[in-house]
């Protein structure tokens, strides 16, 4: 009898294929995010399958919840007919110069030696190479937590969480400093149906995400997946006008993104001393150092997704935006 | 607390740019303290390889496979030199280029983090986290693009943004392979690997990405105009010290790993004989001073690039040397350019090439400037893209490929030509209807593009020196 395990994965694989070629091929940009969106969703249960359930909570999470949610505000901005984006944007017609037929061609031949190098990388892959497993194993006793993952992110690995902590601020701050000139987009009008879910969901979500984080150290979870969810509830605050940033708010923003860096990088170098080099967490506080961080590092990534949805510096309220308010 | 240098190079701009972003009204202090402290810490690293060969520090206290090891060598030590000497100068020139307060308040931030990120790569060892360095590089540096707020340079910074992540991404699939082939990530585990398809084919896609994020032609089409629109500080830091970032990581792989076919190298000086005459025509038509000089840079790395492949696979043992010559050359050199012609263009209040000799005021030192690192670019002695240019001839002529001496030459010749333009607009007077106004010639702001220019050419002096040192702990099959 077949395993109906192996109908599930084919299933899944198929339908993954089949959704990213939709993706790309239709026209409608709308229908191309939601496809995207459900892209990530079978993408996540692929993971699972592949008992990676770390990763899948990451591409729910940031690859399909928040990266969704960016993608439909731009889209949202994009469609937003009027504004100094020039005139041919604002009837809906982006001027498009044909691409040339020997750039098409260069770009073909360059996307088919790509594809022809992951063909020969993957046919003569090992299947289920050495990899870290058996390190980990051994070192695991000594990192102050339980869960491999966990142990790899924030004590053998700490150093590359730390730049991946700093990409996201580099991130935040490259977009702060676009200047945008005055035009915004108003936001959508929410109805009263979705104040009240927001009101429903904003603590579901709270509870959600801090135990993602707090499960991190023993089980599947962590900073990213947590921040990500948490993340959800500073869109849906934006997004219900329950919080309107204001330029006053600025300095505690900034502190806010600076937050997990600032402590996750002055732990690594306040432990040193005494033989111990940087990142060197004292075993008998590495538990507590390492939830620190981690605890810290979600606030961070939290404010930081969220401040991304916004998409820009708070500048003064205008008059317009104010009466679209009232 | 006792905190090594090597950690001090990283760390001490990190916070210089929380700081800075925290605090953006005193962002240009923090700045300015954060670079020279960074500079203090490459110099007392430095004095550790003198001493000590290569110095290494297991991040964590774990050992490599598993945790991330820093290493510094002589040629890390070189790349960080001049990413700091240089930076902190472009630092100086900024003081005054920036006259916005937006510009003045994101600007020190971005390019904190930019050095972090570009420090991190000179002393990474495990290449999934020059991965995370590259990311760090890449948004940083798009920022620093669009920092100048027009529409061109918004234009520019996506296109940027596009092929910087689409670099990073297959960079990172050639990273995930290698650890599937591999079971490890460090340098020491690509060392000891046995050669096999599967693995050329994944440091083949590594390689490819790592191409374009330092822009070898034909995957250069995003340098132009991000580098051309970004303002002058910027434009001097992208140019000068971004798309090292990759050329250095290339430089490692290739050495660790040699690319295993004869056809490959031949192929790799092709694309940069390619950028060379492209690129070359390109600058002999650009209309303005910015365009030119960020063209010039594109035949740059195409020569750098030919002195990667001068003697072929059995001379890759060598040729880094003249290859990393080269980088650090140019890095000084058009750094010094792009400040010059900014410089330039604030005072004539354009650059346009055509209409620089009709310019009622002349900004004489700046100028003088340009020309100054354009000695050194073009490669006349004793600038250090002489001795750079010289030994990609030397080592081309000892293995008899005279090709790679015909292309540099003409290549040279191009640059001459390019350059001329430029010169001429600066020298005739005649074309100025009206008295050419007030103006002294120099400024305080031109302090900092001369320095470099003049450094340019001096370092040439000390080529004998600079070689020696970047040879320092690099010994190639030993484990690093």
């Amino acid at each position: 009898m077949t395993d109906p395990f192996l109908i599930l994965d084919l299933l899944l694989a198929g339908a993954v294929i089949a959704l990213a070629v939709a993706t790309l091929t239709v026209r409608d940009l709308f229908a191309a995010i939601v496809l995207f969106i459900v892209l990530g969703l079978l993408s996540a249960l692929a993971w699972v399958r592949l008992s990676a359930p770390d990763v899948a909570l990451a591409e729910a999470a940031i690859g399909t919840g928040v990266t969704g949610a960016l993608l439909l505000k731009t889209l949202h901005h994009l469609r937003y007919v009027a504004g100094t984006l020039g005139e041919q944007t604002a009837h809906g017609v982006t001027p498009v110069t044909p691409v040339p037929m020997s750039v098409i061609w260069a770009n073909a031949a360059f996307c088919g030696l790509i594809t022809l190098g992951l063909a020969i990388a993957f046919l003569d892959a090992p299947l289920g190479g050495p990899g870290f497993d058996a390190l980990v194993a051994d070192a695991i006793p000594a990192s102050g937590v339980d869960h491999g993952v966990t142990a790899v992110l924030l004590n053998f690995r700490s150093y590359d969480t730390l730049m991946e902590v700093v990409v996201l601020l580099a991130a935040v701050i490259a977009v702060w400093q676009i200047e945008r000139g005055l035009s915004e987009a108003p936001s959508p009008d929410l109805s009263v149906i979705w104040q009240g879910f927001a009101r429903l969901t904003l603590p579901a979500i709270v509870v959600v995400g801090t135990y993602l984080l707090w499960k991190g150290s023993e089980a599947p979870g962590g900073a990213f997946q947590g921040g990500a969810v948490l993340a959800a509830v500073g869109i849906l605050l934006l997004l219900s006008r329950l919080y309107v940033p204001r330029p006053a708010h600025r300095a505690l923003a900034r502190w806010g993104f600076v937050l997990g860096t600032g402590v996750f990088a002055g732990v690594a170098l306040l432990v040193t001393g005494g033989g111990r080099v940087t990142f060197e967490y004292p075993p008998e506080h590495a538990k507590t150092l390492i939830l620190l961080i981690e605890g810290l590092v979600t606030v961070s990534i939290a404010v930081t997704l969220a401040a991304l949805f916004h998409g820009r510096e708070p500048v003064a309220v205008r008059a317009k935006e104010a009466r679209h308010d009232a | 607390m006792t905190i090594d240098a090597m950690t001090l190079t990283l760390f001490l701009p990190l916070f210089g740019a929380m700081a800075a972003f925290v605090f953006p009204r005193v962002a240009t202090g923090i700045g300015l303290v954060t670079v020279v402290a960074t500079c203090g810490a490459v110099w007392l690293l430095a004095l550790e390889v003198l001493k000590a060969g290569a110095v290494v520090t297991p991040l964590g206290g774990w050992e490599a496979p598993l945790g991330i090891a820093l290493r510094a060598d002589g040629l890390s030590l070189a790349m960080l030199a001049m990413t700091s000497g240089v930076g902190l100068l472009v630092s100086l020139g900024a003081l005054d280029a920036l006259r916005d307060l937006r510009q003045r308040q994101y600007f020190w931030p971005l390019w904190l983090l930019l050095l972090t990120g570009m420090n991190g790569v000179y002393l990474g060892t495990d290449i999934f986290n020059l991965y995370v360095m590259i990311e760090v590089i890449a948004l940083a540096a798009v920022g620093l693009t669009v920092l100048s707020g027009t529409k061109e340079a918004l234009r520019a910074g996506l296109e940027y943004m596009y092929a910087s992540i689409l670099g990073a991404l297959l960079f990172l699939m050639g990273v995930g392979f290698v650890y599937l082939h591999l079971g490890r990530l460090d340098f020491a585990g690509l060392l000891e690997a046995e050669p096999s398809g599967a693995l050329s084919a994944a440091l083949a896609l590594m390689l490819v990405g790592l191409l374009l994020k330092t822009a070898l032609f034909p995957l250069h089409f995003w340098l132009p105009a991000a580098h051309a629109n970004a303002t002058a500080p910027a434009s001097a830091l992208l140019s000068g010290l971004v798309v090292k970032a990759a050329l250095y990581i290339f430089l490692r792989l290739t050495t660790y790993v040699p690319l295993p076919d004869e056809i490959l190298v031949a192929l790799i000086g092709a694309l940069g004989a390619g950028a060379v005459l492209w690129g070359g025509v390109q600058a002999l038509r650009a209309e303005r001073l910015k365009l030119l000089v960020a063209w010039s840079t594109v035949v740059q790395i195409g020569l750098i690039f030919i002195a990667f492949a001068r003697a072929g696979q059995v001379g890759l043992t060598e040729s880094w040397k003249a290859a990393a010559l080269l980088i650090l050359a140019h890095g000084v050199a058009k750094a010094a350019m792009f400040l010059a012609a900014g410089r330039i263009k604030d005072e004539v209040g354009h650059d346009i090439i055509r209409d620089l000799d009709r310019a009622e005021v002349r900004p004489t030192l700046a100028q003088f400037t340009f020309a100054l690192a354009a000695i050194s670019i073009i490669g006349l002695p004793p600038s250090l893209g002489f001795i750079g240019k010289w030994s990609l001839m030397e080592g081309a002529m000892a293995a008899g490929y005279w090709h790679w001496v015909a292309i540099t030459m003409i290549g040279t010749l191009l640059s001459v030509a390019y350059f001329s333009r430029v010169f001429a607009g600066f020298l005739r007077f005649d074309r100025v209807r009206g008295p050419v106004g007030e103006h002294q010639g120099w400024a305080l702001a031109d302090v900092a593009p001369l320095t470099l220019a003049i450094a340019s050419i001096s370092l040439g002096l000390m080529a004998a020196p600079i070689l020696s040192f970047i040879e320092l702990g690099y010994a190639l099959g030993v484990t690093p």
